[in-house]
C-alpha cells in the first residue's frame, strides 16, 4: 500500500518517469495497478481533453504539433497521447507521430506519449483511456489524444475527450461521405486541412450542409460544430482551430446541464466498451476458462444448450446478466 | 516481465546527419519483428531524445550515424542520461561505425554496435537480451 501511495503521489506531482512506467504497465494488462488507475480517476477530471482523428495522411500529427506550440506559447504545459496502427500480423508498430511534433521533445512542458493499437492487452480503447486518466491526473492544462479515425477502437477512444476535432483533407471527396456514416455525430469542431488545396472550399461548403442539417432543431443548449479551414504545414487557421475549441468548453459552462448529460453519455459509452473488453479478453480463444465454461460448451456441442442460452447463462453466473 | 509486454525501441538520429535510409529501413524491419518502434527521425538534439526515452518509457535506445560525429553525440546523450539516471536503458548505434571507436564507444556505456555487415539476427538477438523481453522471430530459444 505504502508502494501504491509512493506512486500515486508521484503521479500528481507531474513525475514523468512514474507516469511513462505506469502507462507501460497499464497496456501490459498488469492488474496490479487498477487500484492505483481508480484513485488517480477520482482526483482526475480538471484538464481539457481535446481527441483529433481523420483519415492518415489528412495532417493530424502536423495539426497537433501546432497545437501545442500554440498553448505553450498560452502557458499551458501539454500531454499528448498519439495512437497508431500496428500490425495486425506481427503486433510491431513503427510510431512515427512524433517526428511531426520534433520541436517539441527538448521541452519539459510537452509530454508525449506513442500507443499502439493492438499493443495493449485487454483492448486499446481501456488502455488509452486509462494512460488518459494518468495524463490528466499530472495536472497538465491541455490534453491531446490523437487517433486514426478508422476502426471502432479508434474511435470509442474519443468518448474520452471533452472536445473532438475531425480533420480530413479537400482531396477526400469520399472521405465526406465516409464520414456521414458516423463521424458526424461525434465531431464538435470539423477541420478542412491543407487549405491549399483545390477544392477546400467546397469541402467546407459541404461539411457546414451537413452540419446544419443535422442541428437545423438545435436549442440555445445544442452545440453546433464549427467547420474551418486550417493549413497545418504554415501553420494557417490553427489559432481559429483553438478559438472553437476554447468557444466549445465555453459553451458547456452556459450549459452545464447539457454537459452533464454529454458526460454521462461518453461515460455510457466508455463503461459498456470496458464491458465488452472484458468479455472478449475473458473469453477469447485460448484463454485458459473456469470449468463452468468447459461445462456449457459440452451443452452446446450435444445441442443439450443453444449457443444464445448457454452464453446467457455463463453471464448470469457471473453476475453480468 | 509481463508476458504480453512488446519490446518499445527508441530509433533517432542526432545532430546534423542526414542519412536516415538506414534507420527508416531497420525501423521497417523491426516493426515486421513485432517491436514497438518509436520513431523520432533525424535533426535531435541529446536533450530531446532524453525527454522521448522517459516519456516513452523506452526498453532500448538505437541510434544511427553515417558522419564521424558519433563519439561527439553519443558521449553527450549517455551524459544527459547519467544525469536523469536513466543510464540503465540500453543504447545501440548502428551505421557507419569505423571498429576502432568500439572500444571508446563501450567505455560511454554503448551496449549494441552494429556496423556495416551486421545482421539483422544479430540486432534482434540483441534486443531480445537488452530488454529481456521475448521477440517472436527468434523462436523459443
Amino acid at each position: 500500500m505504502d508502494d501504491l501511495d509512493t506512486l500515486y503521489e508521484a503521479v500528481r506531482r507531474g513525475e514523468r518517469r512514474a507516469a511513462a512506467r505506469l502507462i507501460s504497465q497499464i497496456e501490459a494488462g498488469e492488474r496490479a495497478v487498477a487500484p492505483l488507475v481508480r484513485r488517480l480517476y477520482q482526483a482526475g477530471g480538471a484538464t481539457p481533453v481535446i481527441g483529433i482523428t481523420g483519415p492518415p495522411g489528412a495532417g493530424k500529427s502536423t495539426l497537433a504539433d501546432r497545437l501545442v506550440g500554440l498553448w505553450r506559447q498560452q502557458g499551458h504545459s501539454v500531454a499528448v497521447l498519439a495512437v497508431d496502427p500496428s500490425s495486425p500480423l506481427t503486433g510491431g508498430a513503427l510510431l512515427g507521430d512524433r517526428v511531426r511534433m520534433g520541436r517539441h521533445n527538448a521541452d519539459r512542458g510537452v509530454f508525449i506519449r506513442s500507443m499502439a493499437s493492438r499493443g495493449c492487452l485487454g483492448g486499446l480503447a481501456g488502455a488509452a483511456g486509462d494512460a488518459l486518466i494518468v495524463l490528466d491526473a499530472m495536472g497538465f492544462g491541455r490534453i491531446l489524444v490523437e487517433t486514426v479515425g478508422t476502426g471502432q477502437n479508434e474511435i470509442d477512444i474519443l468518448h474520452h475527450a471533452g472536445s473532438v476535432v475531425i480533420v480530413q483533407t479537400p482531396a477526400g471527396g469520399d472521405d465526406v461521405q465516409a464520414m456521414k456514416a458516423g463521424m458526424l455525430e461525434i465531431g464538435d469542431v470539423f477541420v478542412v486541412n491543407k487549405a491549399d488545396l483545390p477544392g477546400a472550399d467546397r469541402a467546407v461548403a459541404q461539411l457546414r450542409d451537413s452540419v446544419a442539417f443535422r442541428h437545423h432543431m438545435a436549442g440555445p443548449e445544442l452545440w453546433v460544430p464549427s467547420v474551418l479551414k486550417t493549413q497545418a504545414s504554415d501553420g494557417s487557421g490553427v489559432v481559429a482551430l483553438d478559438a472553437a475549441l476554447s468557444a466549445h468548453i465555453a459553451h458547456f459552462k452556459d450549459f452545464p446541464q447539457a454537459w452533464a448529460r454529454r458526460q454521462r453519455l461518453r461515460a455510457e459509452g466508455i463503461l459498456v466498451e470496458r464491458l465488452r473488453e472484458i468479455l472478449r479478453e475473458r473469453y477469447r480463444l485460448g484463454a485458459a476458462k473456469p470449468q463452468r465454461f468447459a461445462c456449457a460448451l459440452d451443452d452446446v456441442v450435444a445441442r443439450r444448450a443453444d449457443p444464445y442460452s448457454a452464453a446467457l447463462a455463463l453471464l448470469g453466473e457471473g453476475g453480468l446478466a | 516481465m509481463s508476458e504480453g509486454a512488446k519490446i518499445r525501441c527508441l530509433l533517432a538520429m542526432l545532430g546534423t546527419d542526414v542519412h536516415s535510409k538506414g534507420i527508416r529501413t531497420l525501423a521497417q524491419i523491426l516493426r515486421d519483428e513485432g517491436v514497438e518502434v518509436i520513431y523520432l527521425g533525424e535533426h535531435n538534439t541529446a536533450e530531446g531524445v532524453v525527454n522521448a526515452i522517459i516519456t516513452e518509457d523506452a526498453d532500448v535506445v538505437g541510434l544511427s550515424y553515417s558522419t564521424a560525429t558519433y563519439l561527439h553525440y553519443t558521449g553527450e546523450l549517455m551524459r544527459k542520461m547519467r544525469a536523469e539516471n536513466i543510464s540503465e536503458v540500453p543504447v545501440m548505434l548502428g551505421g557507419l561505425i569505423h571498429p576502432e571507436d568500439e572500444p571508446e564507444l563501450r567505455a560511454l556505456g554503448v551496449r549494441g554496435i552494429f556496423g556495416p555487415g551486421a545482421t539483422t539476427r544479430q540486432i534482434l538477438v540483441f534486443l531480445a537480451e537488452a530488454t529481456g523481453k521475448a521477440l517472436p522471430g527468434l523462436g523459443g530459444q
